[in-house]
C-alpha cells in the first residue's frame, strides 16, 4: 500500500537528514517565554523561515520541488513551552507523560547519573527561573549561511522585546560556560572536506530507518526497512506512524497522540541530547586492552565494540580489517569513477556499481552470525537495531522484527567541538544527538534503558553497550563495564573478555520536544488551538 | 500494591467467557499440550523474558465459598484466569508480545467477552489493563535474576560439573585447552547479574519508600535491643 505523506506540512528534519545533504553546520538555540503573546508572535514571525519536508529540486530533475536553501530552520517545543504559549489544559493533558515529565525528571530511566546527572549539565538547562520552552535549530551549507539565518532570527526576537529570552549557558571551547547557542558541525579532514566521522573515529549516521512515503530510493529498504518474510528481498518499508503522528503505525492503528488531531497530525516528538565523548579514555582503553590481551588489536576492539569498523563497514559482513578496508577502498574508487565518467554508459555503470556497494553498509542481518562470533551480541549497532536477531533463528514470531519494529530510532544531529587534543577527556567534543519518533518512551527510552544500559533482551543480564553504556566505577576507581566477544560456537577458542570499561560518553544536557506540523504551528501561533 | 518484585512482573488477568464457548477453549488448551501443536507455541518460548504463563478456565461451580456465612452468588460466566511472570513491565513489553505472538494471544482469549484481538494494540492493551487484578503481595527469592539468568545458571552449572568430572588434565596445556572449550561452550551464559533498571518512576518511588521503611524499622529494632 502506498502512503503519501503531507510533506509540505511536515518539518524538514523529520524526513531529511540535513547532514547527509551537504548541510555540514548547525546551530541550536534555546529560548524561554516570559509572555504568552510575545511567544505566539515569535512563532508567527518565524513561520516563513521554517523548512518543510517538500522535496528539493535536483539539478537533473525539474519535475517539481523547491530550491534547496543555503540554511534550514526548524522549531520544537518543550511541554513547559506549550504551557507558556497558552495551549488549553485539555490539550496539555492529552500529551504523553514521558513528554510532560521531561528528560530531567526521567533521568533514572535514562541512567543519567554521576557526571551525567542534570546538576552537571550545561548551565543553560539549569536556570532556576527560566525553563527551556523552544528549540530552534539552524542547519547550513556554510557558516555564512548559518550566521545570516541566525541574524534573521535575532531580528524576530527583537520584535518581541522582553517577552522572550534567548537562553545563554551552552558550554564551549576553552572552558566557556555561557555561550548563547550550541554550535555543531561535521568533522573536517586535512583537505578541508567534511567527513561523516565522530570523535571516536567511527563513521556515523550510516543506517536510518526507511519508512513509507519518504520518496527515497527503494533499494535502500534493504537493511534499513523492517525485516520481513513476505518480501523477496527480506525487508519491507516501516509504517510512517512509527515516526509521524496521524499515520498508520506498525500496530496497524494511528499512534496515540495529543488532541485535537490537527495539533498532532504531521508532527512528532524529538529527543535532544548533548553527548560528551571522553576521547582520551577511549583511546587509552583500546591501547591498554590490546597491549594486555593482544589477541585483538585496537582497530579490532573498536570494531567489536561498535559492530562496524571505524571506516563504517559492518563487521558481520566484513569480518576482517582487510576485507573492510578493501570494501571501503572500492567504494571510494567507484565514487571517483562516477565523478569522472566520460559518457552516459560509463556513468550508468558506475552509478549501478556505486549504489550496490553503498547498500552493503546497511544491507545485512545477523542470521549467519547468531553466535556473535563476527559481530558480538552486545555490540553497539546490534543492540540499538537488532535487525531480527531477537528471534534467535527460530522464525517463531509473526514477523522477524516483532521485538524491534516498534523501537526504531530516526537519528539526526551532528558532532560538536574539536578533539585534536587526545590527551584529555574534558575538552569540548561530542555529539548533538537527536532522535525523532511517535513515542519517546516506547522508542528512545526503551532503547536507552533496556538495550543500552541493560542486556536481558540479548540474554546478557546487566551488560551494557560498551560505547554508550553508563558504566560505573569499582572500588579502585576503574570502570566496571564488561563485554564479551563471542567465538565460533563449538570451536575450542575461549571467548575474549573486555573488563573495566569506563564510561566513554557523558550526557551534558537535553530535553524532550514536540515538533509540530506547519498547520499546528499556525494554530499555536494564533492561539486558536481548541479541543472542544 | 505493585506488580513488581525484583526483575519480575506479575500479571493476573481474569476475563469472562460464556460457559458453552469455554469448551472450545478447553479443547484449544488441550491441543496446545500435544506435541504437534506445541511447535506452534515456539513464539512463546522464544520470548525468553517470560518466566512462565498459565491459562486456566474456572466454571461457575468451581468458585469456592469460603464459609457458610459467605452469601451465595450466581455466577453467570465461566472465567479464564491468566497468570504470568515475566521480566520488564507490561507497559514496556506489550508491544513485543502483541507483535511477536498475535495469533497465539487471539487463540488463548478466543471468544472471551469483549476481547478485541491483539492487533491493533490500543484496544488490546486497554482490555488487558481493564481486566488485570493488581498484585497485593509478591515475593521474589532471586530479585536479581531474570528468566534468562536462571536458564544460564542451570546450563553453566551442568557444564561446569561435567568439566570437573572430566578430571583428566594431565598437563597444564591440556587443562587450558579443555578450559577454553568449556568457556566457549558457555559463552552465551557468562553474565553478571545486578539490580534491575527501574521499571517505572512510580515503581522506583515505591521501592525507595520501602527501603527507607526497612531501614527505619531496623534502626528502631537495634536501638530498642
Amino acid at each position: 500500500m502506498t502512503v503519501s505523506l503531507e510533506l509540505h506540512d511536515i518539518q524538514g528534519n523529520v524526513v531529511k537528514g540535513y547532514g547527509r545533504q551537504h548541510f555540514s553546520f548547525a546551530r541550536y538555540i534555546l529560548f524561554a517565554i516570559h509572555d504568552e503573546r510575545a511567544g505566539r508572535k515569535f512563532i508567527r514571525n518565524i513561520l516563513p523561515l521554517i523548512t518543510t519536508a517538500t522535496p528539493w529540486k535536483t539539478c537533473d530533475n525539474d519535475s517539481g520541488g523547491v530550491p534547496k536553501p543555503e540554511a534550514t530552520t526548524n522549531i520544537a517545543f518543550t511541554y513547559h513551552g506549550l504551557k507558556c504559549l497558552g495551549l488549553p489544559e485539555s490539550s496539555l493533558h492529552s500529551f504523553p507523560t514521558d513528554f510532560s515529565d521531561g528528560m530531567r525528571a526521567r533521568r533514572d530511566i535514562l541512567g543519567d547519573h554521576g557526571k551525567s546527572a542534570p546538576e552537571n549539565w550545561d548551565p543553560v538547562w539549569n536556570h532556576p527561573d527560566k525553563k527551556v520552552a523552544i528549540l530552534v535549530s539552524i542547519n547550513g551549507q556554510s557558516t555564512v549561511a548559518i550566521e545570516n539565518r541566525y541574524k534573521e532570527i535575532q531580528k524576530i526576537l527583537e520584535g518581541v522585546k522582553s517577552g522572550m529570552e534567548q537562553l545563554c549557558g551552552h558550554r564551549g571551547e576553552s572552558g566557556a560556560e555561557d555561550l548563547p547557542y550550541q554550535e555543531a558541525s561535521a568533522i573536517f579532514n586535512e583537505q578541508g572536506d567534511p567527513t561523516p566521522k565522530e570523535h571516536f573515529g567511527y563513521t556515523d549516521g550510516i543506517s536510518n530507518p526507511f519508512f513509507k512515503g519518504t520518496g527515497k530510493n527503494p533499494n535502500l529498504v534493504i537493511g534499513s526497512g523492517k525485516p520481513s518474510r513476505d518480501n523477496p528481498e527480506g525487508w519491507a518499508p516501516i509504517e510512517p506512524g512509527e515516526f509521524l503522528l496521524g499515520y498508520r503505525d506498525e500496530s496497524q492503528e494511528t499512534p496515540k497522540a495529543p488532541t485535537p488531531p490537527l495539533l498532532a497530525k504531521n508532527g512528532t516528538f524529538m529527543v535532544y541530547r548533548k553527548l560528551h565523548q571522553n576521547v582520551n579514555s577511549f583511546d587509552t582503553y583500546l591501547s591498554n586492552q590490546s597491549t594486555k590481551h593482544p589477541e585483538f588489536n585496537e582497530e579490532e576492539i573498536a570494531a567489536k565494540f561498535a559492530g562496524r569498523w571505524r571506516n563504517g563497514a559492518p563487521i558481520t559482513r566484513f569480518p576482517t580489517e582487510e576485507e573492510a578496508d578493501n570494501f571501503v577502498k572500492s567504494v571510494k574508487e567507484t565514487k571517483k569513477a562516477l565523478d569522472n565518467a566520460k559518457d552516459a554508459i560509463e556513468l550508468e555503470e558506475a552509478e549501478l556499481l556505486y549504489s550496490v556497494l553503498l547498500s552493503q553498509y546497511s544491507a545485512f542481518n545477523y542470521d549467519e552470525d547468531l553466535d556473535g562470533s563476527r559481530c558480538p551480541v552486545g555490540a553497539h549497532i546490534r543492540r540499538c537495531n537488532p535487525r531480527g536477531s531477537l528471534e534467535y533463528g527460530t522464525k517463531a514470531y509473526a514477523t522477524p522484527g516483532a521485538l524491534t519494529n516498534r523501537r526504531r530510532l530516526l537519528r539526526r544531529g551532528l558532532p560538536y567541538g574539536d578533539s585534536s587534543d587526545r590527551s584529555r577527556d574534558d575538552g569540548n567534543h561530542g555529539i548533538i544527538f537527536m532522535t525523532l519518533g511517535a513515542s519517546i518512551s516506547r522508542q528512545f527510552e526503551f532503547v536507552q534503558q533496556q538495550w543500552i544500559n541493560y542486556g536481558n533482551d540479548f540474554k546478557a543480564a546487566n551488560e551494557k553497550d560498551p560505547l554508550l553504556g553508563n558504566h560505573g566505577v569499582d572500588k579502585l576507581g576503574r570502570g566496571n563495564g564488561k563485554m564479551l566477544f563471542q567465538k565460533n560456537k563449538g570451536s575450542d577458542e575461549s571467548p575474549y573478555f573486555c573488563s573495566h570499561i569506563p564510561r566513554f560518553v557523558d550526557m551534558h544536557g537535553g530535553e524532550y520536544f514536540f515538533l509540530p506540523s506547519i498547520t499546528a504551528l499556525h494554530f499555536i501561533g494564533r492561539g486558536t488551538v481548541d479541543g472542544t | 500494591m505493585s506488580n513488581i518484585a525484583g526483575k519480575a512482573y506479575a500479571m493476573n488477568v481474569v476475563t469472562p467467557i460464556k460457559w458453552y464457548r469455554a469448551w472450545i477453549n478447553r479443547l484449544i488448551f488441550w491441543a496446545g499440550g500435544l506435541p504437534f501443536f506445541s511447535s506452534h507455541l515456539k513464539g512463546l518460548t522464544t520470548l525468553s523474558l517470560i518466566h512462565y504463563a498459565r491459562w486456566a478456565l474456572v466454571s461457575p461451580r468451581q468458585f469456592p465459598r469460603l464459609d457458610e456465612s459467605q452469601p451465595k452468588e450466581t455466577i453467570k460466566y465461566t472465567y479464564m484466569f491468566f497468570f504470568s511472570n515475566f521480566n520488564g513491565s507490561w507497559n514496556q513489553y506489550v508491544d513485543s508480545f502483541h507483535m511477536a505472538i498475535p495469533a497465539g494471544l487471539d487463540l488463548f482469549w478466543h471468544k472471551n467477552i469483549k476481547y478485541p484481538n491483539s492487533i491493533p494494540l490500543q484496544p488490546f492493551h486497554s482490555y488487558i489493563n481493564h481486566n488485570q487484578i493488581w498484585t497485593n503481595h509478591y515475593y521474589n527469592a532471586y530479585p536479581l535474576a531474570t528468566s534468562n539468568d536462571i536458564k544460564a545458571a542451570i546450563a553453566v552449572k551442568k557444564k561446569l560439573k561435567k568439566f570437573i568430572e572430566l578430571n583428566n588434565f594431565d598437563s597444564p596445556e591440556l587443562f587450558q585447552k579443555e578450559y577454553n572449550k568449556l568457556l566457549n561452550d558457555v559463552q552465551e551464559h557468562l553474565n553478571l547479574m545486578e539490580p534491575t533498571p527501574i521499571v517505572s518512576l512510580s515503581a522506583e518511588a515505591v521501592e525507595k519508600r520501602r527501603t527507607a521503611d526497612h531501614h527505619r524499622f531496623r534502626n528502631r529494632a537495634a536501638s530498642s535491643s
